[in-house]
């Protein structure tokens, strides 16, 4: 019983925290996506026929800072995979990873 | 060469083996959706998973040679192996070894055939279940941990198996629902240009964290034997060369690509577009990463299945092949007690005819039966050339 509990335990975590960096990155990409395409104008979104969208640089740079954070949080996971297969004890402060060697 | 040194090579050769079967079971984990997306050439998807995982592989410093004592007592708490299996020169430990690995490799290339994902590392512990418990007893086998730390079949592989699928699907369904809804007045060519691209980094996640986490099962089975042998002694590293074989035969399995079980997973249970590659492996990656620094092993292969129904459930109008689902799902039941029961089998065998003898003839069945599969798999070939084919 104490296992199950334990189990549940940890699940609850992993799915909140899964939600939040799992579904969110994407979602802020999409976002990115999407800003890109206001950013960019003509046919990149869907449009009525005869109009042509204009770009917009505010959509550009929105665009690019959401994909900048996407890579810097996929370069944190890489730099988690590698500290942690060197034996570095990673814990977190906040949201900021501090990494200990063992 | 005594007796014991001979078994040992054979041990050796056959967890090489394992570790091979372990490469190409998991190629799927990391690139099925980017191959089903077309975000990279068959080919050159498993190239980059290969070369990851041997990166991985060769990084990581982890030591892994307690890995038994998470399901089984054939070991100390500090590695070495229990006094009463190292009569004979540690003979009683080799051939308990020998059988589990066996039933191991068989599971895994049985489910390849039927082009089924499951655990390697559930195929692992379910044969040296079986062996243990033909040759210790009930008692061998640590079913349930104690208190609340996760321990034991239960603790280490039964809650985990339960646990993983749901988690993954739920992150990836979230996902993709918010990405759809996003993108929905985007044109498609424009966005699955862009999630291909972004694709590309999270299959590279996955291979790479693969490589760190799963040679090292295999480095840890090998040392063992090396010392139950008494051909090394240290309990807190593992021989280079234990190692840098151990790399290569995972990234080869990788390499070969296991195609069968890529065409189920990128397939057989969803029509995947790139926004749903991308959310499915950022679920899976996300979802590993987190379990691992919480210390709660998830089986990459469950997250991996669980993340790509998941994407099929959020995405607007998808349909989930819910039959090939449901026999993913009896395969990763039937796991343990199957590979348990071959390696209880290889054990029982390799004791009535006893010593070396018994050892070279688990051998010569895992080679027979590895072959008569193989055979089996040439009837209908799954390749680089049709393992994006329309599923039918």
């Amino acid at each position: 019983m104490d296992q199950l509990l334990a189990a549940l335990d940890d699940s609850w975590r992993v799915l909140v925290l899964g939600i939040a960096i799992g579904a969110g990155l994407p979602t802020l990409f999409a976002l990115g996506v999407k800003s890109l395409a206001w950013g960019l104008g003509g046919d990149v979104e869907r449009h009525a026929a005869g109009e042509f969208p204009k770009p917009h640089l505010p959509g550009r740079i929105i665009a690019y800072t959401l994909f900048a954070i996407v890579i810097l949080v996929a370069a944190l996971g890489i730099t988690y995979i590698v500290a942690h297969g060197q034996g570095w004890v990673i814990t977190f402060d906040g949201i900021v990873p501090v990494f200990t060697p063992k | 060469m005594t007796p014991q040194i001979v078994l040992l090579v054979v041990v050796c050769a056959t967890a090489l083996a394992f570790d091979f079967t372990n490469g190409f079971h998991d190629t799927a984990n990391a690139m099925a959706a980017a191959i089903a997306t077309g975000a990279l050439k068959p080919r050159a998807a498993v190239s980059l998973c290969a070369s990851l995982d041997l990166i991985g592989a060769l990084i990581s410093v982890e030591v892994a040679i307690t890995v038994t004592n998470q399901v089984i007592r054939i070991q100390n708490p500090d590695g070495s192996p229990i006094a009463t299996l190292m009569d004979d020169g540690g003979m009683p430990l080799l051939l308990i070894v020998m059988a589990g690995l066996a039933g191991a490799i068989i599971w895994n290339i049985l489910t390849w055939l039927f082009g089924l994902p499951s655990s390697s590392s559930h195929a692992l512990f379910g044969g040296l279940i079986g062996a243990t418990v033909a040759s210790v007893g009930w008692d061998g086998v640590k079913w349930v941990g104690e208190g609340f730390h996760l321990d034991g079949v239960v603790g280490k592989v039964v809650l985990p198996a339960l646990a993983s699928p749901v988690i993954a699907c739920i992150v990836a369904t979230v996902g993709t629902r918010l990405v759809f809804a996003l993108t929905s007045r985007i044109t498609e060519v424009y966005r699955d240009r862009f999630f291909r691209r972004a694709q590309l980094g999270s299959a590279s996640m996955l291979a790479l964290s693969h490589g760190t986490n799963d040679a090292q099962k295999t480095m840890g089975v090998i040392t063992l034997a090396l010392i139950a042998s008494g051909v090394w002694t240290d309990t807190a590293a593992i021989p280079l060369w234990v190692k840098l074989t151990c790399a290569v035969a995972i990234a080869s399995g990788t390499f070969t690509g296991g195609w069968r079980i890529i065409r189920t997973m990128g397939k057989g249970l969803v029509e995947i577009a790139p926004p749903q590659g991308f959310c499915a492996e950022s679920s899976s990656a996300t979802v590993i990463l987190i379990s691992s620094q919480l210390g709660f092993a998830l089986s990459t292969t469950h997250v991996a299945t669980g993340s790509i129904l998941g994407t099929g459930l959020g995405r607007p109008g998808a349909t989930v092949r819910w039959a090939t689902a449901g026999r993913m799902g009896m395969a990763w039941l039937i796991t343990l007690p199957l590979s348990g029961a071959v390696g209880a089998v290889c054990w029982w065998v390799s004791h009535l005819i006893g010593g070396l003898a018994g050892g070279l003839t688990v051998f010569v069945l895992v080679v027979l039966s590895a072959g008569y599969m193989f055979l089996h798999s040439r009837r209908e070939v799954v390749s680089h050339h049709n393992v994006t084919d329309e599923w039918s």
